[in-house]
């Protein structure tokens, strides 16, 4: 079983690898978004499906770490790179402090004060509170980073960023799974009451699993503003948070293929069917419905509580 | 002072479409327990469908009472089958589903409604004919009140007085609230808890229509994803008060209405939508539950 998913992974990595140089230029953009998609739905997996919150507001990490670089480099010319440090501990401050006061919340009123605490930051970056987010309108022109005086311009050279982002997520991810962290969230998940009787300090877990998550978020975010050498409020909406949302829900919770997939589902397959404009969505939604109904637990649910072999033995 | 209670009135009118419409979230979550994503997409369909009806009604009916007396029943008639519809193909085979995929099959309803809409109507703005409710004002103190502004404010106030003695006061309304508290016992009650479920949703979405219709009649222009914006409002009035809680929604929409519309007066109108956000987090921390929700035994 394990070795059958280092095959499937050691394919998947090489698939990544060579996509760039076969496809054309417009899907090579296409690609390094759903990386970047990715790497997001993974960082909101984190919180929704091994933490078990119902965050619907992770559009707002993404946005700040995107914001963060862009911000650093078209006003203060900062050059890209040095941005991350920035990118990923504002979204980990924010993360934390936005969770703080409302971890306590149950499922559903979660849910809905994170979409509040989205709309408040699209509406105040729409409304320029701060003076230097651009407005409605968003930032144009940021730099492309470069590494020993090479510039990394081309798409190919994004596409790689994007793919490091991923790894270094999928890494991050893994270490997650095995560690004692992972474990408490799990246990979190399954029975929070149950979990604290047993001496797992919920409190701190959650909010650990929110900055984790929004760190990784605003990381993300630095290779997005690079990509589109932009950002706007728009690509960081509660509707972006929805379908991150959806991304993990249909390709099934704290299963890291399954967020694959469902990035897959829910992001390119839409882009392939372009030509259909404005059917897709309809359909799309038809698809939705039918998959919850099918695959109530995602399409590629995580398998646990695997009980070893030898428990059973003689 | 006159433009403070001009605002009131403003808000209390806005307040009472959003509490119309919150109804269909707050019975819908009392009796499933879920955000009924696609609600606001359906009270967005509503206003079109209504506007489809009136013009069909135009042409033959001349009396203008008579045409709105039935486009309001045609149209929730007919929202109510849709609701009806949309409960049976993207929520009952859910039922037993973890939580969240209802969640998603609502999301996936709502795209559907909202782009079907989109797909018959096309994506630019209708807008309602001006001439069906005569454009009357009456100034009391310096104060404006149109017929229109009377119109919402007397049917939303009669018809949620109507749902507050159904629910309380009548053997399905216990039976709702039954089923309700604790489905199970409902049923070994010998409630027919399916078709408290239908009832709920033809009841939820009968009154969306009806706010969707005030919507297109108060403002006059409907476009395809308004759903969006005010069923996530009404939404929010619905968590106000406290989700699952009938005079909750209607508290929570009125308040919600007030103020937005003193923001709008007061401060700007493009920081309404960001501060309505704020009072709900706000609340949100130091009344987890809403202002009317149940206290909920659990560790803070």
């Amino acid at each position: 079983m394990d070795n059958k998913k280092n095959i499937l992974y050691g394919v998947f990595f090489l698939v990544l690898i060579i996509l760039p140089f076969i496809l054309n230029s417009r899907w090579e953009s296409v690609a390094t978004t759903f990386l970047i998609y990715s790497t997001v739905a993974l960082s909101q997996d984190i919180v929704l499906g091994r933490a078990g919150m119902f965050d619907m507001g992770h559009a707002i990490f993404f946005g700040l770490g995107a914001y963060s670089t862009a911000i650093l480099n078209t006003v203060y010319g900062v050059p890209i790179l040095l941005t991350i440090p920035v990118a990923i501990i504002l979204p980990l401050i924010a993360g934390i402090l936005l969770s703080a006061p409302i971890v306590h919340l149950r499922g559903d009123y979660l849910l809905v004060t994170t979409i509040g605490f989205n709309i408040v930051f699209t509406q105040a970056l729409k409304n320029n509170v701060f003076g230097f987010t651009g407005g409605p309108n968003g930032i144009f022109g940021i730099a492309s980073p470069s590494i020993f005086g090479y510039s990394l311009s081309s798409q190919t050279a994004v596409y790689f960023m994007a793919f490091i982002l991923l790894l270094i997520t999928l890494f991050v991810i893994r270490n997650l799974e095995t560690s004692k962290i992972g474990r408490a969230l799990h246990y979190i998940n399954e029975d929070s009451l149950a979990s604290e009787c047993a001496g797992i300090n919920t409190r701190f877990y959650r909010l650990f699993s929110f900055g984790l998550s929004a760190a990784i978020a605003g990381l993300a975010g630095t290779v997005f503003a690079v990509q589109f050498s932009a950002v706007s409020p728009e690509a960081f909406n509660f509707i972006q948070s929805v379908l991150f949302f959806t991304i993990v829900l249909v390709g099934g919770p704290s299963s890291v293929e399954g967020v694959l997939l469902g990035t897959f589902f829910m992001f390119v397959l839409p882009e392939m069917f372009r030509q259909f404009a404005e059917a897709r969505y309809l359909i799309f939604g038809i698809a939705m419905i039918l998959i919850m109904i099918w695959r109530p637990k995602g399409i590629w649910p995580a398998k646990f509580g695997r009980i070893p072999k030898y428990f059973f033995k003689d | 002072m006159e433009i403070f209670i001009q605002q009131l009135v403003n808000g209390l009118t806005i307040g009472s479409i959003y509490a119309l419409v919150a109804l269909g979230y707050t019975m819908v979550y009392g009796v499933l327990k879920l955000i009924n994503f696609a609600h606001g997409d359906l009270v967005a369909f509503s206003a079109y469908v209504g506007l489809v009806i009136m013009m069909q009604l135009a042409g033959v009916i001349s009396s203008s009472v008579v045409i709105i007396v039935l486009v309001f029943i045609f149209t929730a008639i007919i929202i109510s089958a849709f609701g009806v519809l949309l409960e049976r193909l993207a929520y009952k085979p859910l039922r037993k589903a973890p939580r969240l995929s209802a969640v998603v099959s609502a999301l996936g309803a709502s795209l559907i409604i909202e782009n079907g809409i989109m797909l018959i109507w096309g994506p630019r703005p209708k807008i309602f004919p001006s001439n069906i409710v005569p454009n009357i004002n009456w100034n009391i103190g310096g104060v404006y009140i149109g017929l229109m502004q009377l119109l919402v404010l007397v049917i939303s106030f009669v018809l949620m007085f109507v749902l507050y003695f159904f629910v309380n006061q009548t053997k399905l309304g216990a039976a709702m609230r039954a089923s309700a508290i604790d489905q199970d016992a409902a049923r070994l009650m010998g409630i027919n808890v399916d078709r408290i479920i239908m009832i709920t949703f033809i009841i939820g979405s009968a009154l969306g229509s009806v706010g969707g219709l005030f919507i297109g009649m108060y403002y006059r222009g409907i476009y395809f994803n308004m759903g969006w914006i005010y069923g996530l409002n009404a939404f929010v009035a619905a968590i106000i008060g406290g989700i699952g809680n009938i005079p909750g929604a209607m508290l929570g929409g009125m308040l919600l209405g007030i103020f937005n519309a003193l923001i709008s007066g007061y401060l700007s109108s493009s920081w309404a939508l960001a501060l309505t956000y704020v009072l709900l987090i706000v609340i949100m921390i130091f009344r987890p539950t809403g202002i009317l929700g149940e206290r909920v035994a659990e560790k803070v």
